[in-house]
């Protein structure tokens, strides 16, 4: 030691000299060597409760905490090793595992384009629209198009169903597009300085779009060759029009292509343009192609001209094309493609329209809403029986079929439908409809020595997008098969980001996985979660006149008036943690690679406390960190937080039982700046809408 | 004295075994024999195994102990041997069958601790001066300077009796050597791991060589003010050391300028509410000064800024009831007990399946065995010792095959248990190391302070491991995982009570490691106590039909005909036991 009572330290091989009374901690800040630490806040004592902040000091044989240990002369630490990390990671793990709280809405998670679900409604409950659109347009380009016809996976795990009803996200993000299209000029993001990066997207349906929108922010040069006079892809051509109308569409794909993406339509991969050639001219080439032919069976009698494809028949519609189908029509499936066909026929005219599914009612992919609707405009389903034959007889096409009964549950967890035998019965119909699924074509790509699986869709690394080609990326139904519009959605932000970092050189890794805690599935979330939310009817969207629907393709379910759109949006119980962006234990979880799944038992309680004007309380987030009864006890000189019980069930606690908002606190929320999680947060960063909805 | 004396032993053990009935009908029978005789009581003399005990001391001095005196017995003692002069002699100590055992029992322990436990009235300061009590802190205040208290306490080789062993001695020292005009010096009695009973017994039975250990060590270090940090759960302790305090002040021993002198001194109790953290003295310190107690990284420690922010001394009970009999007796009178590094004697509370439980004082250097088969007597069940849980909740388990272990600090440690503060419990074959193990982990997880993450979430994780493998769950994977969260706790937890709460895992792993593999991959319990892995059934060659099952079977499991062999249904079995306990005829099969 010197005389001026300092000492000298080594720290990860930096020699200094510092204060005798400074601790490990404040030498390592000083050094700005980073050591994480969640109860030692630089304004107040250290806790020493998270134990993050261990460190190797030379002779000692334990792990040191820094924070709680002063420097001696001489001494030589170490702020990261293996041990060290492995140590802090199993803390964290282990604060994970007692952690009841969600970071993101569930909504989100279940969202396969990721959309910030909870920051878009909350944005429409405060009547800013614009806000909300740019929330959506971070993760899906098209709002009103996936608004309109999207299943909403986000709305089937909305914490909300426990109350009453899913919030309407789909519509909500419906209405926010809408009504950035009816301004002269709807949002444009920006767009970073050109790169002189020059990418080839082939397919201009949700996925090919999506992957352009994207790039092009990026500042990428972005070409996408479509094969259909104009874009769209399943969105318009396997969409009938009384589900999302074309202007509508037309309207948003200008939101994307606007940006300065050049898109050549009627140009055909294979025909017209050739993989090779783009290889050539382009640094990367992302193929979203669809699937796009209907799969049909071999089943006899299947080549008859009376027997069409589903999306065939859908597409030919939308161009505009003569379709003949006659009165009788037999459409078979059970999924959405089955229904679309089955309203649409009834809008060409049809008078008997029966779909046939081989599953019951419970197993059928397709949305209730549109099975609904479609029993309501006169089509009859008949369940438990599939075609076996078809036979073309004099004006007319005879279809044979199987009864059907459910046996043990197969991979996707429906139960297996099996031929009852001898329970053959014949329909006679004009014309019978396959849509039992799509395959993709991948003769277009005859020249390219791309791997293909065995079912003949594009092979990928799923987190990169990557094909065996690493100029080449893929995504949307040309990799998992028909799929629903969203994972397209999803897929071509994916592959945006991946096809930026390997236009830029570095390492093709993807788009890093949303990273929450989760409070459990619907089922699991604690009753307490629900106590005291009143119940409020979900709107329901006005839907066109019966009279009108069978005879039109006009649009069949209109979006919310502005008053139901912001009710509905404050239904939203904002299952996301408001301290999300700065929570620490978040952050050092990610940056530690803490296994979210590594333990199970018993977690905290959930409880919160919304008592106070100013600060609201939930300590299921709470990590013992202390530095609240510091801040408020011992610089504040108030007596609010305290700690109660003991093992798993320690907690910090109001004072003698109270509420918070009883206590004596006045509201200066310095707790929350040191609360490293969301345990205590300030209502001004929560929610708290108090205007009308009224405008 | 001539009149007969007839004393009850009445610490806690005693009154749990009836000794209030005892005195009541001794009371009774005495004034109806109209025999000349006092009845008195005293504390515990550690043969809890037989208790109630009475004493009976002739007017010519003669003394006979009484053991298993129950009322009845208590009646014939007075009509006997007090109104009569003849004594029970099968029912004594010092004749009959007891003789053997009390004779085994006391044989190769050393009374320094509790050399008057059970010898004295423990509410009568007369009875304690009358064995050379407040003669030490007299002597080290008339005639030794601090230093030389000190020195000699260090000379004795005096270890921490609460469990870590630090020389008793050099804590001093730094306390002597912090300059501050105020100091404290801290009773530690708060006694808390289940089975352990050492402190309790020396409380009840001795308060004042508390006191007095306590006023020499406040003497040696310049403090003033004493505190006696004593959980609520022990009444029977604080009432005694209430009359005890009161009783020295009374006669001077405590107040101003003791013995003629400069030196001061005064004792506070401070009732704890039974937390067993309070037990680590940086929380024991938060407790007495009004806040939760919650443990601090150390250091500081204590000696130099402890209570209130000033050096502290902290002893525990047996440490400083050992004080006053080595300032009277010299430094070498301890030093000649013991190890190399482990001098005098250690009180062990010998518990769980042992034939004699009780206090036992043995000389350090003492081996497990010699301590658990000769003064013990082995087991209680007639079935092999497998195992001893040394040091209650923190320490960890022997094995049988280590009982050549001596009482010895090191050497404990290195079979990965502790000397502990005393507690002994020992296991037979039918106890599961598992489930000992659990037991243990779910004491001092529910104990956790909560403040620091791997002791309140790392136990509670390897509790819910532990419990899935006593349930047949475990896989494994889960002994990795608790073998890397008990190496975690145990390096990494902030106090004493996280650091050692992994011991009862730790050592069964190393030591009973088959018995965990049983449970997980066999799904069986070797030891045929987990219930989520035994079925009972009966052997219905050996049933006789009695039917003695089925009156105490509480969920109605067991059927059967008189005289016709039973049966048990499985499924509503719920493996209680009672139907093994109640067979008389060994037809109960459990697999």
């Amino acid at each position: 030691m010197n005389d001026n009572g300092s000492v000298q330290i080594t720290i990860d091989g930096q020699t200094m000299s510092v204060p005798q009374d400074w601790s490990i901690l404040e030498v390592a800040r000083q050094a700005d060597i980073e050591i994480p630490t969640l109860c030692s806040h630089p304004d107040l004592e250290p806790f020493n409760s998270c134990l993050l902040c261990v460190v190797e000091v030379d002779g000692r044989d334990k792990p040191v905490l820094s924070c709680g240990t002063q420097v001696r002369d001489g001494m030589v630490v170490t702020t990261d090793s293996d041990q060290i990390r492995h140590t802090r990671r199993l803390a964290l793990e282990l604060l994970l595992s007692e952690h009841c709280g969600d970071c993101l809405g569930p909504c989100q998670l279940n969202c396969p384009a990721g959309c910030d679900i909870p920051g878009f409604v909350k944005a429409i409950g405060e009547k800013d629209y614009d806000k909300a659109v740019r929330i959506i347009k971070e993760t899906i380009p098209f709002p009103v198009a996936l608004g309109s016809i999207c299943p909403a996976p986000c709305e089937e795990v909305c914490r909300r169903h426990r109350v009453d009803d899913a919030t309407a996200i789909c519509v909500l993000k419906r209405f926010a597009g809408e009504e950035d299209l009816k301004k002269e000029q709807p949002y444009l993001p920006e767009v970073a300085p050109d790169t002189d990066r020059k990418v080839a997207v082939v397919g201009a349906g949700p996925a090919g779009l999506t992957a352009a929108y994207y790039m092009r922010q990026m500042g990428h040069c972005v070409t996408i060759y479509e094969a259909h006079e104009k874009p769209g892809g399943m969105l318009r051509y396997g969409i009938p029009a009384y589900r999302l109308p074309h202007e509508t569409l037309d309207a948003e794909i200008r939101t994307i292509t606007d940006l300065g993406i050049d898109v050549r339509c009627n140009t055909k991969l294979g025909e017209d343009v050739d993989i090779e050639d783009l290889k050539e001219d382009y640094d990367a080439v992302f193929l979203a192609i669809g699937a796009q032919r209907s799969r049909m069976v071999d089943l006899p009698g299947i080549d008859s001209t009376r027997v069409w494809g589903g999306v065939e028949l859908l597409e030919s519609v939308t161009r505009g094309h003569k379709v003949t189908i006659g009165d009788r029509i037999i459409v078979v499936g059970g999924g959405n493609t089955a229904i679309d066909v089955s309203r649409t026929a009834i809008r060409l005219g049809a008078e008997h329209v029966t779909v046939l599914y081989r599953r019951s009612r419970e197993e059928m992919p397709a949305l209730d809403v549109e099975v609904e609707a479609a029993k309501e405009e006169g089509v009859e389903i008949r369940f438990l029986a599939s075609p076996v034959g078809f036979e073309e007889t004099d004006g007319g096409l005879k279809v044979t079929s199987t009864r059907m009964e459910l046996g043990p549950p197969d991979k996707s967890g429906r139960r297996r439908p099996i031929p009852i035998e001898g329970s053959e019965f014949t329909l006679e119909c004009d014309t019978a409809v396959m849509a039992i699924g799509q395959v993709v074509s991948p003769n277009c790509l005859d020249n390219c020595d791309v791997e293909l699986t065995r079912w003949n869709t594009i092979a990928i690394d799923e987190q990169t997008m990557q094909t065996s080609e690493p100029w080449l990326f893929s995504g949307g139904d040309a990799v998992t098969g028909a799929n629903i519009a969203v994972e397209a959605v999803g897929a071509g932000r994916r592959a945006a980001a991946s096809i930026d970092q390997y236009l830029r050189g570095e390492e093709v890794v993807g788009l890093p996985e949303l990273w929450s805690v989760s409070m459990g599935a619907l089922d699991e979330v604690p009753e307490a979660r629900f106590a005291g939310i009143e119940k409020i009817e979900r709107h329901k969207q006005p839907e066109l006149g019966m009279r009108e629907r069978v005879c039109t393709f006009k649009e069949v379910e209109m979006c919310f008036s502005e008053i139901a759109a912001v009710e509905e949006a404050r239904r939203c119980l904002e299952c996301d943690c408001s301290a999300v962006g700065d929570c620490l234990l978040r952050q050092y979880a990610m940056e530690y690679g803490a296994d979210l799944s590594r333990f199970e038992g018993k977690k905290r309680e959930y409880s919160l406390d919304d008592s106070h004007r100013d600060l609201i309380q939930e300590p299921g987030k709470c990590i013992l960190c202390g530095q609240c009864v510091q801040m408020c006890r011992d610089v504040k000189e108030l007596r609010v937080f305290t700690f109660a019980d003991r093992g798993l069930g320690a907690s910090v606690t109001p004072y003698l039982g109270l509420s918070l908002g009883e206590t004596v606190c006045d509201g200066c929320v310095k707790c929350v700046e040191v609360c490293p999680t969301g345990a205590l947060i300030s209502r001004k960063d929560s929610q708290e809408v108090s205007d009308p909805v009224e405008s | 004295m001539n009149q007969t004396q007839v004393i009850v032993g009445m610490a806690s053990c005693g009154l749990a075994a009836g000794a209030q009935e005892t005195y009541d009908a001794l009371n009774e029978a005495l004034s109806k024999a109209d025999a000349e005789a006092s009845l008195g009581l005293s504390g515990c003399i550690g043969v809890c195994f037989l208790e109630p005990i009475v004493k009976v001391v002739e007017p010519d001095g003669t003394e006979w102990t009484y053991g298993n005196v129950t009322a009845k017995r208590a009646r014939t003692i007075v009509q006997k041997h007090v109104a009569k002069g003849d004594p029970v002699s099968e029912w004594t100590f010092e004749s009959g069958e007891y003789a053997k055992t009390f004779e085994s029992f006391t044989n190769k322990q050393v009374r320094i601790v509790m050399r008057n436990c059970g010898e004295i009235d423990p509410e009568n300061i007369q009875e304690y001066l009358n064995r050379d009590g407040y003669k030490a802190i007299e002597k080290a205040v008339t005639s030794m300077t601090r230093q030389e208290v000190i020195d000699e306490i260090t000379a004795s080789g005096l270890r921490g009796r609460g469990g870590a062993g630090f020389p008793t001695g050099r804590k001093w020292q730094f306390a002597y050597d912090a300059s501050n005009d105020t100091k404290y010096i801290i009773c530690n009695a708060d006694e808390g791991d289940p089975g352990a009973f050492m402190n309790r017994t020396v409380l009840e039975s001795d308060p004042h060589s508390v006191l007095e250990g306590m006023m020499i060590g406040g003497y040696a270090i310049g403090a003033e003010q004493g505190f006696i940090y004593c959980r609520a759960e022990y009444p029977l302790a604080l009432k005694r050391l209430r009359i005890a305090i009161d009783q020295a002040r009374e006669r001077g021993f405590l107040g101003e300028n003791l013995f003629d002198s400069d030196f001061s001194f005064d004792i506070e109790i401070r009732q704890g509410a039974g937390a067993f953290v309070c037990g680590e003295e940086t929380a024991l310190i938060a407790s007495i000064e009004g806040k939760r107690g919650m443990p601090k990284l150390r250091p500081p420690y204590p000696a130099t800024s402890g209570l209130f922010g000033k050096p502290t001394i902290i002893n525990n009970v047996n440490t400083l009831t050992n004080v006053p009999w080595v300032i009277l007796n010299g430094a070498e009178a301890l030093a000649q007990y013991g190890t190399e590094t482990s001098k005098g004697t250690k009180v062990f509370s010998l518990a769980g399946k042992i034939a004699r439980g009780g206090s036992v004082e043995v000389p350090m250097g003492i081996t497990l065995d010699e301590m658990i088969h000769d003064i013990g007597g082995g087991s209680n069940t007639g079935k092999p010792v497998k195992a001893v849980q040394m040091g209650g909740p923190s320490g960890g388990c022997v094995p049988a095959s280590l009982f050549d272990t001596r009482v010895d600090y090191e050497e404990l440690t290195s079979t990965g248990a502790i000397m502990g503060s005393g507690g002994a419990v020992v296991m037979d074959e039918e106890t599961c190391m598992v489930d000992i193990a659990r037991f243990f982990l779910n004491f001092t997880q529910t104990e956790s302070c909560g403040k620091c993450t791997y002791c309140r979430v790392g136990t509670r994780r390897m509790l819910e491991i532990l419990t899935r493998i006593c349930e047949g769950e475990g896989t494994m994977e889960d002994l990795d995982t608790l073998e890397e969260l008990a190496e975690k706790v145990k390096s990494t937890a902030l106090c004493g009570l996280g650091n050692t709460a992994p011991n009862p895992v730790l050592t069964t792993l190393q030591y009973f490691r088959d018995e965990y593999v049983a449970h997980v991959e066999d799904k069986t319990c070797p030891a045929k106590v987990c219930r989520s892995l035994i079925t009972y059934s009966i052997d219905a060659e050996a049933c006789t039909g009695c039917g003695a099952c089925i009156r105490v079977c509480p969920v109605d499991a067991i059927t059967g005909e008189r005289k016709e062999p039973h049966r048990i249904d499985p499924d509503l079995c719920t493996r209680c036991g009672s139907c093994y306990e109640a067979c008389t005829f060994d037809a109960i099969r459990v697999e």
